[in-house]
């Protein structure tokens, strides 16, 4: 590939240089760089320039990121990995949207062709991740599945309780996972269902999360909008509907709904607690969301599901508050979510299932936690740099709770 | 021999479909003259497009995966001359284009490096802007006309629509990106032919760009990708509007787009055409100069008349936003009954199918009536009441090596 940077005029052109200066390491902004060499040509850069093979400059989004991604290194006092500046000067960002855009100053004369030239430092956050989210979902396929996600599962000893479970995903992966180890999975003859469930505003959050690691869903806020037009609520986040489906299989005497999660390991015969998932960051689940698309054209979709499930979450989990507070759901669909959790109090009540824990939970609003309404585009961005830049050793060693 | 490939990389609604079919059907033609047209499916370079920038498209994307490094490899390996072709291609970034050339082979310098020719076919915007709004329509959206050309006659391109419109229609920065470092004389641009233009115009131009000329190929295709009119646009957004939360991408496909739009609709032919609003037309004309200067001051091999690229004041104008009710209403009873003669059909193969599965079932049947068939059922059933029964039957088995538990 014709090279970005590596060319003769590289210390003439000022954009050219300023690629330079990036890729050691640099962080002075492209206008302030640009003002110092206000004297130097251009055009090595600009379309009209000779027709010899040669250096190009790389697109705002990429160099801007670079940029970032030196300041962050700075700030943890390590260095990016020669590998990895290379990677972000020859990145694309994926999919549509906005193309590869030219610097500012770097095309003599009035703008004729071509996206209008920025000054990379007043791009949206939101852009630059999109740029780093392809060189993420590359990081991921390099990384691959932890060889103990695609283990099949252990011997279920014969004496362990007959069982299945399901609602909310983020509540029962937990429970199968970590269950399952102690040979006590789902399973047996005349099993007792068990349905999960809590909060409804709390369990759309979770289908959303669940949704994001499984595919390059919509983003959270046109999600719960589609859902506030449809009747119905997602299979992830309908506990009614789950506990209807249960009555089916094995008859309502056999169903028990459990609302408050921290007592399923005792209604399901043992002791040992079961250590639960811990809330994913508002950010941390949308750069999951992005970062699933562009992986969709690298991998087959159970793998992506895998890749993310597996070796991503896990990565984010670690870093914890750098991911965000954990979602909430917006004031402006808190009502028909409170109608729409009162309709599943009523219609599991009317079931004739036991219900283990207080079923006005189903009713509850989170309140006084500390919740965030939406994702946001900086968070993320520092998320994705930091991402970016954890070694590949670090990660190797990062133990996580994982979904089962 | 000179290794040469041919990179047609756009543009989109320049009868690509068209040439993309004829280069797929006469492959062993092309191969006898050293002509390479490296392609197992039809849409082989529109999935090897995705795979180079990435591009998620309703699923297809999955199907696409390392169909650009296959492709590659294959132009590799081929001797003589390889053409690829996709207007998509037109929308690649520089990086993108720089990691296609590259693993093309083009850039090393040395005696294998093969001559690159790229190959743009390009039309006037007075039609390419109508035709993107119904090609945009005929990929589920429901966008109104006034409103897409609002959003590409914005100077910022941030929309979707927008960035996407310029990046596979703007000649010159699509050529600053594929081509910045070819000599002119191996850039070639295709002019479409004016309307009402004889047909075979067109593919004399394109066989002309290609080195084509002399080789026996069969011309007749099936596939095109056929123009629908002002009414037939707007009853296919409404049809999106209505039914885009709930029909998935994989029968939006073959449904509306392919059924619907294409072989329905398209043929009614004698509704109000597409076209431009005269309000928008001084700054499309401005703009197709400023692209015909360029092209001329860079000397680019132009194939057919690069004025041809300033398109006339549209005739007429009819706009889409506000057909003719009634236009709208026959081309929905066209609609209906084209869903009326597939359902039937479909009815039809679906008793046809079920009556095969009758036939079967009664097959099966009548072997399991067998008095052979029924004493070993019997002995087996029997066997089975008892311990010492199935210990046997399982020694049975273990012996014969199946672990079926069946009879």
């Amino acid at each position: 590939m014709a090279s970005p940077t590596r060319h003769s005029t590289r210390d003439a052109d000022p954009a050219l240089a300023w690629v330079a200066h990036l890729r050691a390491g640099g962080t002075e902004p492209w206008t302030s760089w640009r003002a110092r060499h206000d004297d130097a040509p251009v055009g090595a850069s600009s379309p009209a320039a000779s027709r010899t093979p040669s250096a190009y400059v790389p697109g705002a989004q990429q160099l801007e990121l670079l940029r970032r991604l030196n300041l962050a290194a700075r700030a943890g006092r390590v260095a990016p990995p020669p590998a990895l500046v290379e990677r972000v000067v020859n990145a694309s960002a994926p999919g549509r949207g906005i193309p590869d855009l030219p610097l500012m100053g770097t095309v003599p004369g009035p703008h004729r062709f071509g996206p209008r030239p920025v000054d990379p430092a007043e791009l949206a956050a939101g852009e630059l991740v999109r740029v780093a989210s392809g060189l993420l979902a590359e990081d991921l396929v390099a990384a691959g599945v932890p060889p103990e996600a695609s283990a099949p599962a252990g011997f279920r000893r014969p004496w362990a309780p007959s069982y299945r479970i399901s609602g909310d995903p983020w509540l029962v992966w937990p429970v199968v996972s970590q269950l399952g180890r102690r040979g006590r999975g789902p399973g047996g003859r005349r099993p007792q269902w068990v349905v999960v469930g809590t909060d409804l505003p709390t369990m759309l959050t979770h289908a959303w999360v669940v949704r994001s690691l499984d595919s390059s869903a919509i983003g959270w806020d046109d999600w719960l909008t589609n859902l506030r037009g449809v009747r119905s609520l997602p299979r992830r986040a309908d506990t009614l509907g789950a506990v209807h489906r249960a009555i089916a299989h094995v008859g309502a005497e056999r169903v028990t709904v459990v609302l408050d999660p921290a007592r399923v390991p005792r209604v399901l015969g043992t002791r040992r607690r079961v250590r639960p998932m811990p809330p994913l960051g508002a950010n941390a689940a949308d750069l999951a969301r992005r970062v699933a698309a562009p992986l969709g054209g690298l991998v087959l979709p159970d793998h992506r599901a895998e890749l993310l499930r597996h070796t991503l979450l896990p990565r984010l989990l670690r870093l914890g508050d750098l991911g965000g507070r954990p979602l909430a759901v917006p004031p402006e669909h808190t009502r028909w979510v409170a109608r729409r959790a009162a309709r599943v109090r009523r219609g599991l009540l009317a079931t004739g299932c036991a219900v283990v824990g207080d079923p006005d939970v189903l009713l509850r609003r989170p309140e006084g936690r500390d919740l965030q309404d939406r994702p946001d585009d900086q968070g993320m961005l520092d998320l994705a740099l930091r991402l970016l830049l954890t070694p590949e050793d670090d990660r190797s060693t990062e133990k996580g709770p994982t979904p089962g | 021999m000179t290794r040469r490939i041919l990179l047609h990389v756009g543009t989109p609604k320049t009868g690509t479909s068209y040439v993309q079919d004829v280069l797929y059907r006469n492959r062993p033609r092309l191969a006898l003259a050293g002509i390479l047209y490296p392609a197992d499916r039809f849409d082989a370079h529109f999935l090897a497009a995705l795979d180079l920038m990435r591009l998620p498209w309703g699923g297809l994307e999955t199907e696409a995966i390392g169909a650009w490094d296959a492709l590659a490899a294959r132009v590799r390996r081929h001797e003589g001359t390889t053409i690829i072709s996709h207007e998509i291609f037109a929308t690649a970034s520089r990086s993108q284009v720089g990691r296609a050339l590259e693993s093309l082979g083009h850039g090393t310098g040395g005696p294998d490096e093969p001559e690159l020719h790229v190959v743009l076919s390009v039309r006037d915007l007075v039609r390419q802007i109508p035709a993107e709004w119904q090609e945009n329509v005929k990929h589920r959206s429901s966008i109104t006309y006034a409103k897409f050309l609002r959003q590409i006659q914005s100077p910022e391109r941030s929309t979707r629509i927008g960035s996407w419109f310029w990046g596979v229609q703007e000649i010159p920065d699509i050529l600053d990106r594929w081509a910045r470092d070819l000599p002119p004389e191996r850039v070639h641009l295709v002019t479409v032919p004016p309307r009402g233009g004889a047909p075979e115009v067109l593919w004399k131009r394109f066989s002309q760009a290609f080195g084509l000329d002399g080789i026996d190929l069969t011309l007749e295709t099936e596939r095109a990708n056929p123009s629908l009119g002002a009414p037939e646009t707007a009853l296919i957004r409404r049809i999106n509007r209505a039914v885009n939360r709930e029909l998935p991408p994989a029968e939006y496909r073959p449904l509306v787009r392919e059924l619907l739009a294409h072989q329905t609709l398209s043929q009614r032919r004698t509704s109000p055409r597409l076209g431009l609003p005269p309000d928008v037309h001084e700054w499309v004309q401005r703009l197709e100069r400023s692209w015909v200067e360029e092209i001329t001051v860079r000397g680019y091999d132009v194939i057919g008349d690069v004025e041809e690229l300033i398109g006339s004041p549209p005739a007429t104008w009819s706009d889409p936003d506000r057909p003719d009710g009634d236009d709208v209403a026959a081309a929905g009873l066209d609609a209906i009954k084209a869903l009326l003669l597939d359902n039937a059909r479909l009815r039809q193969e679906g008793a046809g199918l079920r009556h095969e599965l009758d036939e079967t079932r009664d097959a099966l049947h009548r072997a399991y009536l067998r008095p052979t068939y029924r004493l070993r059922e019997k002995i087996v059933r029997r066997l089975e009441t008892g311990q010492v029964g199935r210990v046997l039957l399982k020694g049975y088995r273990l012996a014969r090596g199946r672990s079926s538990r069946s009879a």
